[in-house]
């Protein structure tokens, strides 16, 4: 087993059901950008690119992943200072960095370097995790949320203290610090609405109450999309026949609500079938998690696809008017290269944590 | 870590994880529910309001029905006319192509200043709009030549309403106007979709406003179309989905008869007056005339605003329709009516005499009323007094007279009702009474204002259309259709029946023997028109005084004053002895009455008759 390019590490669950969704994914754009063959064939590049990082990334041994999380972490937030420095504003957001030719939204790779860095830090902790390390990693996780927050990128700040929280809770934080957190957290809550909310994201809760009560403003998209799934009924409208997503009233199509497209066009069937893959991929990385060789790994894939599964969630709860809105995609569905990238990394960590079952030789 | 530890942790990351993964199906499981309650549950609203979003249905605009006289000649039609159309989204640059376009058709400033405004709004919606209206022959031709050049310019049909008799039918036709409440005409389109309506005419989304055109606007308007669009979030139209045809209005049968009405209006030339011809057999209204006119095409398809202000305030009221809102005196030709009154009260009988002489005292005042003779007509019996129109015989009549039984027989004349089923704005004025008189007077009634309404002079006021009706009645003894500008069925209209038990069949040929005589004899007051015609006429005239004056010579000093000189006026019916027409006819200050009316009644008849 000294060669380590002998075998090469490798998930066919994975594999496939991440090939379905992308191939699905590519359809929809098809649709959603009303037949854009150019916005398809750069997604396509991008897909491409990922499976490529997906296998180079699952094949290291999950112990120079352990070694490196912490250089990882402090790339990331790198990434972040620059683009906060030279970032361009888009929107009113600064959250894109340029290199060369290619743009990265920097906040994703904390997603990973996040959850990565504390299993890191919490894998050889006595139980229960003693007070200073819960300080430590909720420094760490609050920090990463306030540089994205400031961004402002509220969903994505979110999905980064998620996937801390989440390493957190399933590294063996105490129940009564968890309860005592959620009270903490509801008596807060009027503070961090009035203080820490910007007005256009109170406006988005406020619409997500109340949606009738301003249909051509905020509350428009979320009406729209609700009428594209709701007239796609049983069997959907057909490919490329969707008048909501054809005719534009339907925003964003191709990228926060390129679910409702599906709904629309495939309807609740299509709509199943699509679920159930994200369903088979969970489970999958469930039993991976359940069954890896060590601490970190379990730690590391459970935060990984458990974010990834928040991510999945609220975007769609999100386009069926469950949650107010707030900028998430799709994942491995939605257009864009940083999102997808950022999905594919995590899968081939993902892969190489679940797949590489013998410890290297020391 | 020890082995134990390392199980704990293992089991306790178990636990957690089954927890969270848990919640993460659960969450997939709440998002499977929400969609299966939209796409299934309320799969019906969701798909109405996506087709609500994406269809835009505008009305197709339906053409009128034409109008047509008794024998088929088109009184109004739609006349085409060609429009210029542009679609202004595939316009580059609007000043260069009027600048191309200005040597083709001819443009006002005006023209090229409404199209620049109003073309971005349509642009930005891939809407039509029209650059000039109603081009000619040469523009049409010079257009087709060089339309390679302007490929985003075409030429479209719109209607017109137009009459050939637009002067003489003005009044009984009406005219159309654009109107702004047609969407409630169609529910099924929103109101705000009615800006892009697909017009048939030239003139816009039109309405009957006067005449028949208004009567009758329903039948005549038909049913809208709708063309319905596939239109984007951005409000422009992608493509047709579907097409209504729209359904044109009925078109309307008349009882008018062109050549009579022309006959009318000839005859009355440029003088006030009205006249009103009915047929015997139907009750058909042949003839409706009222001088002076104005053009109804020109108001049905755009008048500018001087020309208008200049007929509303033209001395001569030419809006103002005579033959049916003229207030006149009927004076002399009520006689027939009165007469009939005095026989069925059996307060005389056609062989009662009086001696005439010239004048009627009231015996309670002592007030003088004078006949139109001075020194009178001598012994007079009933027959002589139609035929030389015997005030002082009808003065002692009336005198005798109950006004509030007098004035029932007047209204079961027609008088003070609207006798016309459907003529548009029809004045039913009133039958003078005590009532009346004090109401509007604060006045008791005396006997002087019965013995006026005996030659049909003092309170007494009726339209030419009254008369026309009284007419038909007299005519056809008193067994008449109601009068009507259209042609209906013996379902909608019965024969009605005047009748009295004091007023027999003996009486109607009496009747009738004597107001022929009127104009047939050698005696009768309108002997000067009887040489104008092949057939006999039976009738009344009569001249309205506006002035009360004691002499000829007090009259001879306010007849400088053309408003002031009495109207001629005379009722007709012929051919005698089985008349088929009834007619009326009023010239305002024309004096005489049989004289000045009289020739317009026999040219009006003979043109009715000789077809």
């Amino acid at each position: 087993m000294n060669k380590p390019f002998q075998k090469i590490y490798f998930d066919p669950y994975i594999f496939f059901s991440l090939f379905l969704l992308s191939i699905l994914g590519l359809f929809f754009l098809f649709s959603a950008s009303n037949s854009d063959i150019s916005i398809v064939s750069k997604q396509f590049v991008y897909v491409v690119a990922g499976f490529i990082l997906m296998i180079l990334v699952s094949q290291p041994d999950p112990a120079i992943f352990r070694g490196m999380s912490g250089l990882f972490l402090i790339f990331s937030l790198l990434l972040l200072g620059i683009t906060y420095l030279f970032g361009p504003e888009i929107n009113g957001a600064q959250r894109w960095v340029r290199i060369g030719p290619l743009s990265f939204q920097s906040s994703e790779l904390l997603k990973l370097s996040v959850p990565i860095f504390l299993a890191n830090f919490l894998f050889d902790k006595k139980l229960p995790i003693q007070r200073r390390e819960i300080l430590i990693s909720l420094a760490i996780i609050f920090g990463c949320f306030f540089f994205v927050f400031r961004q402002p990128d509220l969903g994505t700040a979110l999905i980064i203290a998620f996937s801390g929280l989440l390493v957190l809770f399933l590294s063996g934080l105490s129940w009564g610090f968890i309860g005592g957190s959620l009270i903490l957290f509801i008596i807060s809550s009027p503070f961090i609405w009035d203080i820490l909310l910007q007005p256009f994201q109170r406006q988005r809760v406020a619409t997500f109450f109340n949606p009738e009560s301003d249909p051509f403003g905020a509350s428009w998209n979320i009406i729209q999309s609700k009428v594209a799934i709701g007239s796609g009924g049983l069997f959907g409208k057909g490919f490329g026949e969707g008048s909501q997503t054809q005719l534009n009233f339907l925003p964003e199509t191709e990228t926060d609500f390129i679910f409702s497209v599906i709904g629309e066009e495939f309807g609740f069937l299509g709509v199943l079938l699509l679920l159930s893959i994200y369903l088979f991929l969970l489970l999958r990385c469930f039993y991976l998690a359940l069954s890896a060789r060590d601490r970190f790994c379990r730690l590391v894939i459970g935060g990984l696809s458990l974010t990834f599964a928040i991510n999945l969630i609220i975007n769609l709860c999100m386009v069926v008017g469950l949650l107010p809105v707030v900028g998430m995609p799709l994942p491995f569905i939605s257009k864009g290269g940083s999102s997808l990238m950022s999905l594919f990394l995590a899968f081939g960590i993902i892969i190489s944590m679940g797949t590489h079952k013998k410890f290297l030789p020391q | 870590m020890i082995f134990e530890e390392r199980q704990i942790e293992k089991n306790n990351f178990s636990l957690r994880a089954t927890l969270l993964f848990s919640l993460i199906i659960l969450g997939l499981m709440a998002v499977l529910i929400k969609v299966f309650s939209l796409q299934v549950s309320g799969y019906t609203d969701y798909q109405l309001a996506a087709l609500k979003n994406k269809n835009y249905a505008v009305p197709v605009q339906s053409l009128r029905g034409e109008i047509f006289d008794r024998k088929g000649g088109v009184l109004v039609k739609n006349q085409p006319t060609f429009d210029l159309i542009t679609r202004p989204n595939l316009i580059a640059d609007i000043d260069s192509f009027l600048d191309e376009i200005g040597p083709v058709i001819l443009l006002s400033e005006a023209e090229k200043f409404r199209y620049k405004k109003l073309q971005k709004e349509k642009a930005s919606v891939n809407k039509e709009l029209v650059l000039k209206k109603d081009l000619s022959t040469e523009e049409i031709a010079r257009f087709n030549v060089k339309s390679f050049n302007f490929q985003n310019t075409f030429i479209a049909k719109r209607y017109r309403r137009i009459s050939d008799y637009p002067e003489i039918f003005s009044h009984v036709l009406g005219y159309t106007s654009r109107t702004d409440d047609d969407y409630k005409s169609m529910l099924e389109i929103p109101r705000s979709h009615w800006k892009d309506v697909e017009l048939s005419y030239a003139h816009g989304l039109i309405k009957g406003r006067t005449g028949l055109e208004e009567v009758y606007d329903e039948y005549l308007s038909g049913k809208h179309g709708q063309r319905v669009y596939e239109m984007n979030a951005n409000g422009q139209l992608v493509q047709p989905l579907s097409f209504v045809e729209p359904v044109k209005g009925s078109d309307l049968y008349t009882n008018l008869d062109i050549e009579a009405q022309k006959s009318a209006a000839e005859y009355i030339g440029n003088r006030k007056g009205a006249v009103v011809a009915i047929d015997l057999d139907s009750g058909g209204i042949n003839v409706l005339y009222s001088s002076p006119a104005y053009s109804i095409n020109k108001l049905s398809n755009g008048m500018s605003d001087i020309e208008f202000q200049d007929l509303i305030n033209d001395p001569d009221k030419p809006f103002f329709n005579r033959a049916i809102q003229g207030r006149y005196p009927p004076a002399s030709t009520i006689k027939p009516a009165i007469g009939m009154y005095g026989l069925s009260k059996n307060i005389v009988n056609w062989n009662f005499e009086i001696k005439d002489p010239g004048f009627f005292i009231v015996p309670e005042t002592g007030r003088v009323f004078r006949g139109w003779l001075k020194g009178g007509h001598g012994k007079v019996d009933m027959h002589k007094a139609f035929l030389v129109s015997s005030n002082a015989y009808f003065f002692s009549l009336a005198y005798q007279a109950d006004i509030l039984e007098l004035s029932d027989h007047l209204f079961s004349l027609g008088f003070g009702q609207k006798v016309c089923l459907d003529c548009f704005d029809e004045d039913q004025v009133f039958v003078p009474t005590p009532e009346w008189k004090y109401s509007m007077m604060n006045a008791g009634w005396v006997k002087g204002d019965t013995v006026n309404l005996g030659i049909g002079q003092g309170y007494l006021a009726v339209t030419p259309m009254q008369l026309a009706n009284y007419t038909a009645i007299l005519a056809t003894k008193g067994q008449f259709f109601e009068p009507s500008l259209v042609i209906f069925g013996n379902q909608e209209k019965s024969l009605k029946i005047w009748q009295d038990d004091g007023f027999d069949h003996s009486d109607w040929i009496k009747m009738h023997a004597a107001l022929l005589g009127v104009i047939e004899s050698d005696y009768g007051t309108a002997r000067s028109i009887r040489d104008l015609k092949e057939f006999q006429v039976a009738g009344k005239s009569g001249t309205a005084e506006l002035v009360s004056l004691d002499s000829k010579e007090a009259y001879l000093e306010i007849r400088a004053s053309e408003l002031l000189r009495d109207h001629s006026i005379i009722i007709a019916f012929g051919p005698m002895p089985n008349p088929r027409y009834a007619v009326s006819v009023v010239i305002e200050n024309g004096e005489s009455g049989g004289a000045v009316a009289g020739p317009v009644a026999i040219e009006v008849l003979k043109s009715l008759i000789n077809e």
